[in-house]
């Protein structure tokens, strides 16, 4: 029942910032963070939404461009993207952007979505024990399986690595292997590498609409820069393992910095100059995410954990998620200053973080597989949301939404950080606390002292009133009794009520009786002495008598009273009663 | 030859030497002489009434029947900060009851015993009865007995002859039209035979004759208007006095009169507006000061006994209340400082000395804490004063551990006053962690009966009756801790524990 105002209240708490612009759960696209991207294609000042649509699996991949809630154009690409980027190539006006969309060893580079040029990954060294096996193979000098076997031997042994066509050969069944020998032994022998991320830098000025470089990532652990309008090779730089995620800051002819998240679990930081990494992060788990924020890069990991990191590989900071990350991209108001970094969960949730600190959260009907936040249409500050299911989801961000700065998440809770109201330490305290400090010994020594003499004092006191039995409480083990009495009324006549109880576990006292002392010119009692029933334990017992006050000087003495045990005189307990004054006779 | 000196000049300067009972002899032997010397007789009433003379502006008890048969009160349920009759309204943000103790009227502790705040103001007649009536914490029926019966006996007793003006037999209308007479008379019959109904028809003719300009006149008849309760008139003869001629008693007097009405916003003000005609009294200064301690407003209490004490740097009120506050707010080396001022100043008794220990120990001055309670017990009055240095030697033990000199301690205190709601209680706590639980339970019970106003029983019998699985015992006492202190956050958790218990099951 709790759950349900709650569950309401942070819906509520969501509306408050995102307006639903835009749902169309069968919109049938499916893709991923790296295939999305908002351009303003036509130069209109109307941003439009590319999206590289992986298709149903081998077949129906498309190039789908978004107008409004519409879908404007739809291409057939020719392969599964990998990547989709748009980017100024030229100074030409009006500015429109192209798109490039990396694909295997190609990347296609579309103008006003007309395919426009078709670049492809430099072919790699092939090795020379492959080609020569392949020659012999090309004159028939070698039939189908000593192939196979010198081809399984070079396999083994070689640095190289074998071209595609001979691995395919390999994985074939003996019947079969004649005719794909024969098939292929004429085309010269090939190695080619994919493209398994891709991005865009700046070549010379920081404009938003300046002319970029296309940076890419291949499975051969090298990163490409491209020159923008010859499509030649600028910059090679090798990594020590392949990349899969790749965030590129700065100016390709001033300076730069190349994130990248590698296959191996490792981030390592290129920069202009140096072929090889300068810095390098060492995750403890794969990284599923990769966006720098500021100066500071944030990783999601497998692990169900996002971190930040400085721009050198010191980390901040770790926070753990509820469910593993399946989208993630950074949120850039411009107009507010305002950037933070969304995640998408597994449990159809997108956070929200800044720093460390969840500011939204925002429930989504299904999971989320990719994330764009930018602007669309007319509208700066929109997100854009594909599903599992293959859904679309535009939201526009309110113009009132405020970001508290604070954890909206469990844990440590805020009051933890507000000081305290603690009265400050005085000069006075410091001072004795410098004498304490000082004369240590001294001081203990005379509280030694003065304790020892305490403790002969209190013993001696409670020596005697145990003695005499001062105490309203029984100290010996036989009869624990307690008592303690009031007195009522306004006088001359006066109640007294004696509350007696036995305070032992399980054992009855009996044979108890109750005398008392007091001076017989100022009161007088109708029975000074009577006996008590027995006393079963853990009850109390009100015993009730009637004091009488005699004189009308307006003066009041002690009554004391004896709890007594036959045949032993020493009282059990005493009580001393203060008699108020009795004002009945004074009045008169 | 000795020459004899005049006798009524003699009489003269014992009075100014404050020797009262040789003055009244001598003017009595005057008088045997010759009976209507009126200076000798009025000297005599003067002498007679400076005997048992007490300031009437301080003195001041609420009686069961004033408190109880209230028929002044306009509102029953207050609201707050208007009335002195809610203890719990505290806005001023001092400290809560589990930092300072409360008196049995549910105020913080002062620093200083005025009849007010010993007196609470219980809520039913059975509590107001009931509340164990001993010879110092026992409340008067109406403040006309109690105190001023006590106060005046020094009459019915010193005169074994009978009284030296017989009231009954005297021509109030005659001594009316002479001034000179007139009000050594009238303070004869208010202050030492207390008979107000009779000071109240001489005060009545005499500002007849005065033809109602004597503000002095008015002023008497107002405090005889007060003695008997008739809080209104009082309060009409008090102002019309303040039209003739301001004065600080008139002023004190009309506070005094609000107060009782229970009006103290109207006090304050009028406390203020006396201070714009005489800056810096500070009798007006301590009885704002006061009237905010009454209303749980420590914070301003402190502010104006500041002020009284930059008028009056030997004022030990002030002195004691600054001192106490800065003891529970959590600086003893400050409290430490002002006690010790009060030391320079010659007050030398057995509380300062108690409170000196306590200080020097929170302030870790271990050298003097121990003699300073030693110095106290010697200087112990009665046994209530004792039972407190026992019971706050008992707190020092638990402080440094020794478990067993503080029962010893507590069980003293308890030897001395057997009603020591604070000593049963940690007593009890004691026996709790000896694993007696019996005993335990029986003095927690105790000091719960004993003092309904304290949360710690209530809430030690609420922890130890739930942890014996006695819930409904643990809820009931739970409850009455919450009445007492509503803000306990360890209370309020096991309500909330016992509340889901009872639900779920």
């Amino acid at each position: 029942m709790s759950a349900a105002p709650a569950e309401m209240k942070e819906h509520a708490e969501a509306n408050a910032k995102w307006l639903d612009a835009h749902y169309d759960p069968v919109a049938n696209l499916y893709t991923f963070s790296p295939c999305i991207a908002l351009a303003d294609l036509q130069g209109d000042g109307e941003s439009k939404l590319v999206v590289g649509d992986l298709g149903t699996g081998l077949c129906s991949m498309k190039l789908k461009v978004y107008r409004g809630t519409s879908l404007m154009s739809e291409n057939t690409l020719l392969d599964l993207p990998t990547g989709l980027v748009s980017f100024h190539m030229d100074q030409h006006e009006p500015r429109t952007p192209a798109i490039a969309v990396a694909s295997g060893p190609f990347i296609y580079v579309y103008k006003n979505l007309r395919p426009y040029f078709k670049f492809t990954l430099p072919s790699l060294e092939v090795n020379p024990l492959e080609q020569e096996v392949w020659s012999q193979a090309k004159e028939d000098m070698i039939d189908p399986m000593s192939l196979k076997e010198m081809l399984e031997g070079i396999r083994d042994k070689a640095d190289i690595p074998l071209s595609v066509r001979s691995l395919k050969f390999l994985i074939l069944d003996p019947k079969e292997m004649e005719a794909f020998v024969n098939l292929h032994k004429q085309q010269p022998i090939r190695r080619q590498t994919v493209i398994t991320c891709i991005s865009t830098l700046k070549k010379n000025m920081a404009d938003e609409d300046a002319v970029s470089c296309l940076v890419i990532g291949t499975e051969s652990k090298d990163v490409y820069i491209l020159d923008p309008e010859a499509f030649t090779i600028l910059s090679k730089m090798s990594l020590p393992s392949a990349p899969t995620l790749m965030d590129v800051t700065g100016q390709f002819d001033v300076e730069f910095r190349i994130t990248v998240a590698c296959r191996n679990g490792n981030i390592y930081v290129l920069r202009r100059e140096s072929p090889k990494p300068k810095y390098c992060i060492e995750l403890t788990s794969h990284p599923v995410g990769l966006v720098r924020v500021g100066k500071n890069v944030v990783v999601g990991c497998a692990q169900e954990t996002l971190q930040g990191y400085t721009q050198k590989g010191k980390k901040l900071w770790t926070v753990y998620l509820p469910a593993p990350i399946t989208a993630m991209g950074l949120m850039d108001h411009h107009s507010r200053g305002f950037q933070a970094v969304l995640v998408g969960l597994a449990n159809s949730e997108v956070h929200l973080y800044r720093d460390k600190n969840l500011i939204s959260t925002i429930k989504t009907p299904d999971v989320i597989t990719s994330i764009c936040f930018g602007r669309y249409g007319r509208e700066e500050g929109t997100l854009i949301m594909t599903t599992k299911g293959g859904g679309l989801m535009v939201k526009i961000l309110k113009r009132t939404a405020v970001f508290e700065d604070r954890d909206m998440a469990p844990g440590p809770p805020l009051a933890q950080s507000i000081r305290l109201n603690v009265p400050k330490k005085t000069k006075l305290y410091v001072d004795q606390t410098m004498r304490e400090r000082e004369n240590a010994v001294a001081m203990h020594r005379a509280f030694q002292m003065d304790l020892s003499r305490l403790r002969l004092a209190v013993a001696r006191a409670y020596v005697k009133a145990l003695e005499s039995s001062l105490t309203p409480v029984s100290a010996s083990l036989s009869d624990p009794l307690k008592m303690n009495a009031v007195v009522q009324g306004l006088g001359p006549s006066f109640k007294l009520t004696l509350n007696i109880q036995n305070t032992a576990v399980c054992r009855p006292v009996m044979n108890l009786a109750v005398s008392f002392l007091y001076d017989e010119a100022l009161y007088s009692m109708r029975n000074a002495f009577f006996q008590i029933p027995l006393l079963v334990p853990g009850l109390n017992y009100p015993i009730n008598t009637f004091v009488e006050c005699l004189t009308d000087k307006g003066i009041s003495d002690i009554i004391k009273v004896f709890v007594l045990r036959e045949g032993k005189s020493a009282p059990l307990l005493t009580a001393h009663i203060n008699m108020p004054v009795s004002e009945g006779l004074a009045l008169n | 030859m000795e020459v004899p000196m005049d006798p009524l000049f003699l009489a003269w300067s014992y009075f100014r030497r404050r020797k009262f009972q040789q003055c009244s002899e001598v003017c009595a032997k005057i008088l045997e002489d010759t009976p209507y010397d009126q200076a000798a007789w009025s000297l005599k009433t003067r002498a007679l009434t400076e005997m048992v003379y007490i300031d009437e502006v301080d003195v001041d008890q609420e009686g069961i029947a004033e408190m109880m048969l209230d028929e002044s009160s306009i509102a029953q349920v207050a609201r707050p900060g208007t009335s002195l009759r809610l203890p719990g309204t505290s806005h001023g943000g001092g400290p809560t009851p589990a930092v300072r103790p409360m008196t049995h009227s549910g105020r913080p502790m002062t620093g200083f015993v005025r009849p007010s705040t010993q007196s609470g103001r219980p809520g039913t007649m059975e509590q107001a009865i009931k509340t164990p009536r001993t010879a110092h914490t026992a409340r008067p029926v109406t403040s006309a007995s109690g105190r001023f019966v006590r106060l005046g006996t020094a009459s019915m007793l010193t005169n074994p002859e009978g009284p030296f003006i017989n009231l009954s037999r005297l021509n109030l209308a005659k001594y009316a039209q002479k001034p000179n007479l007139s009000k050594t008379l009238f303070e004869y019959i208010f202050h030492h035979e207390n008979d107000v109904k009779n000071a109240l028809d001489l005060a009545a003719l005499a500002t007849e004759h005065a033809q109602f300009k004597d503000w002095w006149w008015k002023v008497q008849l107002g405090k005889c208007y007060y003695r008997l309760g008739l809080h209104r008139e009082a309060e009409k003869q008090f102002r019309s006095a303040l039209n003739h001629q301001e004065f600080v008693d008139t002023y004190l007097y009309l506070a005094k009169v609000y107060q009782r009405l229970d009006q103290p916003i109207t006090a304050l003000n009028l406390f203020k507006q006396g201070l714009d005609y005489f800056p810096g009294e500070v009798t007006l200064l301590t009885g704002i000061a006061r009237i905010h301690e009454e209303m749980n407003n420590i914070p301003s209490a402190t502010e104006y006994y500041k002020d009284v004490l930059k008028q009056d740097n030997t004022h030990v009120e002030a002195i004691a209340c600054i001192g106490s506050n800065h003891f529970y707010t959590d600086q003893p080396e400050i409290a430490l400082r002002f006690y010790r001022r009060l030391l320079q100043m010659g007050v030398y008794n057995c509380q300062l000395y108690n409170n000196l220990g306590l200080c020097c120990f929170y302030a870790q001055q271990y050298d003097m804490t121990l003699s300073s309670f030693e110095r106290a017990l010697s200087l112990v009055a009665s046994d209530e004063e004792l039972a407190d240095v026992w019971y706050n030697l008992g707190h020092v033990a638990v402080g440094i551990g020794e478990l067993t000199l503080a029962y010893q301690c507590f069980k003293l205190a308890l030897a001395n006053n057997n009603d020591h709601a604070e000593a049963y209680n940690n007593l009890a706590v004691l026996e709790l962690r000896k694993g007696r639980i019996e005993q335990a339970k029986a003095f927690l019970q105790t000091a719960a009966s004993l003092a309904p106003h304290m949360y710690e029983p209530h809430f030690n019998l609420s922890t130890l009756s739930d942890t014996l699985g006695d819930l409904q015992s643990s809820y009931m006492a739970a409850q009455k801790s919450e009445d007492a202190f509503p803000e306990h956050v360890d209370t309020q958790q096991i309500l909330k524990n016992l509340r889901q218990h009872f639900s779920v099951l």
